[in-house]
């Protein structure tokens, strides 16, 4: 049996979900932020998947990547100075007690 | 042989990024989850690779596996305050989002078997630096200008946020 895209596919959603759940379940900041790395990884393997298995004429997906790559380091810089910031100020980085909004 | 070859990687590979996923999101202890996040970028470079995209995956092991792994060590050691607590622990809502993301791959594996995948037709370039570079500076010139400036605001940004208005 060959591998195909619905393989590639399919390894990017459980990615994907394995990442989301990170997201949701954790208390620490940059567990958090983990867990949306793998969620942009998940992404880049479905533009590169597509770039390699769908007809197209030309390197755009990978390019695609290539942004969403940079876009996702920017990301990580900003969440972690933002974190490096909270615990500074407040002595903690677990989300459940930043509820100074609340009403 | 060939097809058997590449079976024989994709599943090795998708079992070791799904297993460093699992261990990151499930360790217990942040250092640990960040060492496995290391290796399942590493994985999914590789996958790039066998994927014909080789300069992106030395891309994901330079960014990703490089630049990102370090600063989120740096960030696991700055932010730890060592008195024995777990560093890294769930919030009480974990069922909630173990069920949502089971949903979500259910989901997912079902529109998969519903879509009708066209034939293999990929393009696979023979040089993929130079043709990154010239569609690059070329045709997407903006949104790699714009890309420029947006890591100069990332940069500036990060640093006032981490040293404080006052002090930068």
């Amino acid at each position: 049996m060959t591998i195909g895209l619905t393989h590639y596919l399919l390894l990017a959603a459980v990615l994907f979900a394995i990442g989301m759940f990170g997201v949701l379940s954790k208390r620490n900041i940059i567990a958090i932020l983990m867990g949306i790395e793998l969620m942009l990884n998940a992404v880049n393997i479905n533009l590169i998947a597509f770039n390699r298995f769908l007809p197209v004429h030309d390197l755009s997906g990978q390019l695609m990547a290539l942004f969403a790559i940079a876009v996702g380091v920017a990301e990580v810089a900003v969440g972690i100075a933002l974190a490096f910031r909270i615990f500074y100020d407040r002595e903690t980085i677990n989300v459940d007690e930043l509820n100074r909004m609340k009403g | 042989m060939n097809d058997l070859i590449g079976s024989a990687v994709f599943c090795v590979l998708s079992l070791v990024i799904i297993g460093t996923a699992l261990g990151v999101v499930m360790s217990r202890n942040l250092v640990h989850s960040a060492l496995l996040m290391t290796a399942c970028f590493i994985g999914v470079g590789i996958m790039y690779i066998s994927l014909e995209a080789d300069f992106l995956g030395a891309v994901e092991f330079m960014t990703y596996s490089g630049g990102v792994a370090v600063l989120i060590v740096m960030g696991v050691m700055l932010t730890h305050k060592g008195n024995g607590v777990p560093s890294n622990p769930f919030n009480g809502r974990e069922l909630f989002a173990a069920a949502l993301a089971v949903i979500f791959t259910a989901v997912m594996g079902l529109v998969l078997t519903f879509v009708q995948m066209p034939p293999d037709t990929g393009f696979v370039s023979a040089d993929t630096v130079g043709d990154l570079a010239d569609m690059m500076l070329n045709t997407y010139i903006l949104p790699f200008e714009i890309a420029a400036v947006l890591l100069l605001a990332a940069l500036l940004g990060a640093v006032i946020l981490a040293k404080g208005d006052g002090e930068a």
